[in-house]
């Protein structure tokens, strides 16, 4: 991993056209200002974590261990 | 082609049916092609299957069967794509569902902040993140309005 320090208002850029505004340290918490193109996710590391845990879930559910839910969740839905 | 899948064994399917990741799947790098498979016996759960990995295979599910006022800025997701000519008819949602037993209880909860976001035109798929918003990534679908 790469390290740097900035101070606030110095910036850092990333490849061709992402660059990162450290914009105002206070408390213990960094305002972080991120130019970059929309194609660019950009999320916050643990928001991306849930996403991810839930896919690993999800695949690990044994496939035959789902009928009851079928079950519960045809009853649950409106009749067509 | 055929496919090996983790629920129904092999089978074939025909290769316009392929559908691609290209950012991947959060969980699994390095897969990117999919297969969306339906069957009535596991309706209204379908399975998002990896063509190149058996093991590889989520339950998923339309999220407006459950939750019909669900809302995503479709407009605002094409903008962040290359995706020339889309409109938001092209696009079809799937939720990640999760089926879990706790005290014998069956629980099942659907991600409604990582939605796959299937482009029919292109076969592109992308898991979405929704995170400015309220929507949960464990929504309880059996307690849902």
């Amino acid at each position: 991993m790469l390290v740097l320090s900035r101070k606030v208002g110095e910036k850092i850029k990333i490849g061709k056209d992402i660059v990162i505004n450290i914009l105002k340290i206070e408390g213990g918490i960094i305002r972080v200002g991120i130019d970059a193109p929309q194609r660019i996710p950009i999320l916050r590391m643990e928001v991306f974590e849930k996403i991810q845990n839930e896919n690993i879930e999800s695949v690990s559910r044994k496939t035959d261990e789902i009928t009851d839910a079928i079950e519960l969740i045809k009853n649950k839905l409106p009749k067509e | 082609m055929k496919i090996l899948s983790r629920k129904f064994g092999e089978i074939e399917i025909d290769d316009d049916k392929i559908l691609v990741m290209p950012e991947g799947l959060p969980g699994f790098d390095g897969f990117e092609r999919f297969v969306l498979l339906e069957d009535p016996k596991t309706a209204p759960f379908c399975w998002f299957q990896s063509v190149d990995e058996p093991n590889l295979s989520m339950i998923v599910m339309n999220p407006f069967l459950f939750k019909p006022d669900y809302e995503l800025d479709l407009d605002g997701f094409i903008g962040t794509r290359d995706w020339e000519n889309t409109t938001p008819d092209d696009l079809i949602i799937y939720v990640v569902v999760n089926v879990s037993e706790k005290e014998n209880e069956t629980k099942i909860t659907a991600n409604l902040m990582g939605p796959l976001i299937i482009n029919q035109k292109n076969k592109e798929v992308i898991q979405a993140v929704i995170s400015d918003t309220t929507y949960s990534h464990q929504h309880n679908v059996l307690t849902s309005s």
